[in-house]
């Protein structure tokens, strides 16, 4: 044994305390379980016949795979369209985020401007404000602004995210002063600076960025159902929950084919990059 | 300062210092070249923070004396919102809702990740996959998750199978008003769980091993080392998230609108939720947001405890 924990080899030798982790073992074992079979149960009743999913008591594997439930889910709605709107709020979000934070984060960080501390605070300010009791008249403001029904209703607020902005700034910090100085000698103006080496440096946090701007495009069904009204519009999420989740006569099988779709992706993404997303799971202890 | 000696050490020294003292305080005529860049770059962030961020944050306070009509333009209409808002007895009930989903979010919900941290923590085979797992939900989207525990709730779904396999009678955990919050609250901490005992398991793995060596030696049981050490030494961090998990569940309005809009008979229907409907299900913004303003003054009270609580620990 190389490591210890709270336990020392030598306590796992007393029977009692042999029974007791026993048992604490057996519990996540559980815990393990209730955690996947949920989302082994979808897959799994995607490729059900309708009439097994809704059969009592539920079996764990398809009597018979039908493999055609995913044609069906794919024609049921317009997934391409729906996809294409969410990667599309996804990309202009990210891009909003890198350009007008990443430059107001550098700024801050490595510039220095007089009053930067007060633009510092004015900009934090908003991270104890909570968010639901601005909701409405947000909206209220998209309205007024015309911007509702556009994709700039999403591309421009995305601008204004206090904690990753906080993120960044952190990020900035952390790099070393030399490397700016030696480029401002050789004669480098702030942008190129920002461009040639605090952004190629700092693809860690834009990485992690990307990953919680991709999730809250990808599950916001609320707030996207509010401001975009016509379907063209909708985003993934918003269509599932209006045409799946609130279907009225429509096969089981089929729901969970297209339930199951839906989940895929971010389980890759999730699964690809488990190392930022462990990461910056302790980052947002720090959030607001 | 006073008086510089002059030798030739000193004089070079002192020009370093006083170019440099140039540099941190420039003259009035240099200060926009210099910093021409640095202002450039805040002034998108700044414009975006004004429009989109305050401007909403104050014309809540605004638009709650408003009368807000798309049509024929805004009136003031003074208390009428609030006035209106304390005569509707739902508010009383939404309160009453909410603070009882909060309470079945730390009784059933809080202390889970802290005890699987610590357990997962001591896991010697498969640390790594029973992380994953336990994270697992929590990337799987809203909408998703509402279809798939709709199906295991369901009077014939799952749940009502294994409860059959003990002999217990079927419980409509959804459309049954006893049980309809339990239920929610027990799907998002299926969901949730996950990342927050991420955060405690850093928490708990930054705890130097040799400690528990020193207790250990002087006789310290298990449950003491837990006690005495792994839990004082996690106290502000829990402190943290039970602050953090207050200002959430307090605003929670997505699970009860999507799930059951709010009934079986308005027992989910909590203060964001009410809130949302007065805005867009009955159009009238005012008084949505004057249930906005009155939420902002409980929450600030939260949010300058979870400030302070930050500063010490960070």
């Amino acid at each position: 044994m190389k490591e210890r924990g709270i336990l020392s080899p030598s306590d796992l030798q007393k029977p009692l305390n042999k029974v007791v982790y026993g048992l604490m073992c057996l519990c996540i074992a559980v815990m393990t379980f209730t955690m996947l079979y949920p989302i082994a149960m979808t897959m799994f009743n995607g490729l059900k016949s309708n009439q097994e999913v809704n059969s009592f008591p539920p079996r764990f594997f398809p009597k018979e795979w039908h493999w055609d439930n995913f044609p069906k889910a794919w024609n049921y709605i317009d997934l391409p369209m729906f996809l294409k709107n969410t990667l599309l709020i996804f990309g202009g979000n990210l891009l909003m985020t890198i350009l007008v934070l990443g430059l107001a984060s550098f700024s801050i960080s490595r510039i220095r401007v007089p009053y930067s501390r007060a633009i510092y605070f004015f900009i934090l300010l908003t991270l104890f404000i909570p968010a639901s009791s601005y909701m409405i008249p947000n909206f209220v403001n998209l309205k007024e602004l015309g911007l509702l029904n556009t994709y700039w209703a999403f591309w421009l607020p995305a601008g204004a995210n206090a904690y990753y902005f906080l993120l960044m700034k952190n990020f900035f910090d952390g790099i070393h002063p030399e490397i700016f100085e030696a480029a401002r000698i050789d004669g480098a103006s702030e942008w190129t600076s920002y461009l040639r080496i605090a952004v190629p440096l700092s693809v860690p946090i834009f990485a992690t960025l990307a990953i919680f701007i991709f999730s809250t495009a990808w599950n916001d069904w609320f707030w996207p159902s509010l401001v975009m009204h016509t379907e063209d519009k909708y985003t993934l999420a918003t269509a599932i929950y209006k045409y799946v989740i609130n279907a009225r006569n429509m096969d089981s099988s089929v729901k969970f084919s297209i339930l199951f779709m839906v989940m895929i992706p971010p389980i890759f993404v999730f699964l690809g990059f488990q190392k930022f997303i462990m990461r910056s799971v302790s980052l947002s202890a720090v959030k607001g | 300062m006073g008086e510089p000696v002059i030798s030739p050490g000193n004089m070079q020294q002192n020009t370093v210092k006083a170019s440099a003292s140039v540099s941190r305080k420039p003259r009035r005529g240099s200060n926009w070249k210099q910093y021409m860049w640095g202002y450039l770059f805040l002034v998108p962030a700044i414009a975006i923070f004004i429009v989109f961020l305050w401007v909403p944050i104050i014309k809540g306070m605004v638009y709650s004396f408003y009368n807000i009509d798309f049509v024929k333009g805004n009136t003031f209409v003074g208390f009428d919102n609030y006035v209106k808002v304390f005569h509707n007895p739902d508010v009383l009930l939404s309160v009453r809702n909410t603070l009882y989903y909060m309470l079945l979010c730390l009784v059933i919900g809080f202390w889970v990740p802290i005890a699987a941290s610590i357990a997962i923590s001591e896991l010697r085979w498969f640390q790594g996959f029973a992380r994953i797992a336990a994270y697992l939900p929590f990337v799987v989207p809203g909408v998703v998750l509402y279809g798939m525990w709709r199906w295991m709730y369901d009077p014939v779904g799952p749940i009502n199978a294994l409860l059959g396999w003990f002999g217990a009678d079927p419980v409509s955990f959804i459309s049954d008003g006893r049980w309809s919050m339990v239920s929610i609250v027990f799907m998002e901490t299926w969901q949730q769980f996950g990342s927050a005992m991420l955060i405690y398991l850093a928490g708990v793995l930054s705890i130097p091993r040799d400690w528990y060596e020193a207790a250990e030696i002087d006789g310290a049981g298990v449950w003491a080392r837990i006690k005495y050490i792994t839990l004082p030494s996690m106290r502000n961090l829990i402190v943290l998230m039970l602050i953090l998990q207050l200002i959430g569940t307090s605003q929670a309005y997505q699970s009860q609108l999507a799930l059951l809009d709010g009934g079986p008979n308005k027992a989910t229907l909590t203060y964001a939720l009410l809130t949302v409907k007065y805005a867009f299900t009955q159009l009238d913004y005012g008084a949505g947001t004057a249930l906005g303003v009155l939420m902002f003054i409980v929450l600030s009270v939260l949010g300058v405890l979870q400030y302070k609580l930050n500063k010490e620990e960070y």
